[in-house]
């Protein structure tokens, strides 16, 4: 057996080098146990979680980062909530003055019904969040040219809807996601829409550099066990994407080759009992005695 | 950073037989997630090893939540899984024996049954005691209850932290705070509760109003977290504090501007100020 595994493929952003490509949101879990399994079983180096004020009437309602305390993880906040650049800014200010780290998704939505990111304000706010030296991944459509102008800003990483948040719809323009990929100086993370491991596979397939996904764990029938689907997702699909696909042909190709192909030279009669040729007989071991006699037995 | 030990409000106690066919971790999660400030385990009957099973069990848990764990009766487990503390009877060993065995760096509380005990335990380097049964309760059978009366007493002439304890419900909680307590402890109530994180929130809400009620002069009005509210904190370290904060991971943000953490002790509220508390919470 050849080891198929390349320990030489990390995934490099803002300087950190991560074996895992696979980040997770941690929302919406059923209880904070279960959230602490799949993020074991996810194997993810990397999680994201929102900024919210303390709900004063439920003070005990706490963070959700008591949960990660004896895990070594990159701590990427985000800004979701953010309707514009400003908010979003303040948001990473906030995060950055707990002492997180200074990696921010920039998530801006101006629309409650599908959550699609604001492409110019998200803009903004990763030029204005680059120069005051985050490590910036802004959450953005799947638009080719926005993608690149968000690397050109600074971004440290794009993260491109593959489908509206939470809808699991999949990825709805593989194009655009192979075409971002494909321009992309930086690693492109496809980010929200997930709705299970085949489209992990898919968006690796297409170039992506990692995936990040919460819904579709969190809200799965096992979390922990879609987590570590997702994990191995993300590794058959990065290794299928470095192994390289055939092209899509439009008609058949033998994967056999022509050469030597077994003829039966017995033209049986068909009889009373076995009227077809024995060899095409659907009758179980029919072929045997033909194949046998061809070989001589 | 942690929040002092001794501001503690709510004090749980474990009592298996009041949730039968849940797991005590489960059943003191949720009365941590009510923000029950500290945990103690106590099981009269369990055998040793059992026992010390639910101790590493809530050890990991409490430190989870940064809450202090108490364990009643058992040093011996106490010290094995490193436990912030143990909880002893007036007929345990005595308390300059566990300091000795414990060291000073561990909370010892007392249970006492009078003001005479109690200015014993307060001698002898007890860090705090428990005051009870206010009630008559089914985890002490047999025991007179002291009544209100001793809370009273206590309140007057305990120094150090003490707990009220014994029978206490959502329903008597308000006249055990008026006889002068100011943290309650509570077993069955929470724990026999199908809400147990409901219900410890119910105990915190009753306790913060007392104390509110309580310092009523002084206080000034700001904008919490876009509402306004009155105060008597005068620093942001000291309202953190009275909101039960302090071992939180949160932000603080006043008139716009981020106060650091190391600030939060010098950093003074101004009538009017505007403050924006900011946790981290689970999200895509």
């Amino acid at each position: 057996m050849t080891d198929w595994k390349r320990p030489g493929d990390p995934l490099v952003i803002g300087g950190k080098r991560l074996l895992s490509r696979l980040f997770l949101g941690t929302g919406r879990f059923p209880s904070p146990a279960v959230l602490q399994q799949a993020l074991a079983a996810s194997g993810s180096e990397v999680v994201t979680f929102a900024v919210r004020r303390v709900n004063l009437d439920e003070v005990e309602d706490d963070s959700v980062l008591q949960h990660f305390a004896d895990r070594e993880l990159t701590y990427l906040p985000n800004t979701s909530g953010a309707a514009n650049a400003d908010e979003a800014v303040r948001i990473a200010m906030l995060a950055r003055a707990a002492g997180l780290g200074s990696w921010i998704k920039v998530e801006i939505s101006a629309n409650s019904r599908t959550l699609l990111p604001d492409p110019v304000e998200t803009l903004k706010a990763t030029e204005r969040l680059v120069k005051e030296g985050f490590t910036v991944l802004p959450y953005t459509s799947d638009d080719p040219i926005l993608c690149k102008r968000l690397e050109e800003a600074g971004a440290s990483a794009v993260m491109p809807g593959g489908a509206p948040i939470g809808t699991g719809l999949g990825i709805l323009n593989p194009y655009n996601i192979g075409l971002i990929a494909e321009e992309a100086g930086v690693p492109i993370i496809v980010d929200a829409g997930i709705g299970s491991a085949v489209d992990v596979v898919q968006a690796l397939e297409l170039g992506a550099s990692g995936i990040l996904v919460n819904t579709p764990v969190a809200k799965a029938q096992d979390p922990a066990a879609m987590a570590a689907a997702m994990r191995m997702a993300v590794e058959a699909g990065r290794l299928a994407y470095l192994a390289g696909r055939i092209p899509k042909k439009r008609y058949a190709s033998a994967s056999s080759m022509e050469e030597g192909v077994s003829k039966p030279t017995i033209q049986a009669a068909g009889t009373k009992d076995n009227p077809a040729y024995a060899g095409a007989a659907p009758a179980a071991g029919a072929g045997l005695p033909a194949a046998a006699a061809e070989r001589g037995v | 950073m942690k929040r002092d030990w001794k501001d503690f409000q709510l004090y749980v106690i474990t009592g298996e037989n009041y949730h039968p066919g849940r797991p005590v971790t489960d059943v003191m999660e949720q009365a941590l997630l009510g923000g029950a400030d500290v945990v103690q385990l106590r099981s009269k009957d369990a055998p040793k090893r059992e026992l010390l099973a639910q101790a590493y069990a809530l050890r990991e848990l409490t430190r989870r939540y940064g809450v202090p764990l108490i364990v009643n009766d058992h040093i011996d487990i106490a010290l094995a899984v490193e436990a912030d503390g143990v909880h002893l009877g007036q007929e345990d060993l005595p308390l300059a024996e566990a300091r000795s065995i414990l060291g000073p760096g561990k909370i010892i509380g007392i249970s006492t049954h009078s003001i005479g005990q109690a200015l014993e335990a307060q001698a002898a380097g007890a860090d705090y005691i428990g005051v009870g049964p206010v009630y008559p309760t089914g985890t002490k059978p047999g025991r007179k209850a002291v009544t209100t009366s001793y809370v009273k007493e206590a309140a007057g002439q305990v120094a150090i932290p003490f707990v009220a304890i014994g029978g206490i419900t959502l329903d008597n909680v308000d006249d055990v705070l008026e006889a002068g307590a100011r943290r309650i402890c509570a077993v069955s109530a929470v724990v026999g509760s199908e809400d147990a994180a409901g219900t410890c929130r119910a105990f915190l809400h009753k306790i913060r109003a007392k104390q509110t009620e309580a310092a009523p002069a002084a206080a000034i009005e700001v904008r919490l977290n876009g509402r306004p509210e009155r105060t008597t904190s005068r620093s942001v370290a000291e309202m953190i504090g009275q909101l039960g904060l302090a071992g939180k991971r949160i932000v603080v943000e006043m008139n716009g501007a981020i106060v650091a953490r190391e600030a939060w002790e010098t950093t003074k509220i101004e009538e009017g100020a505007a403050l924006e508390l900011v946790h981290f919470v689970g999200g895509g």
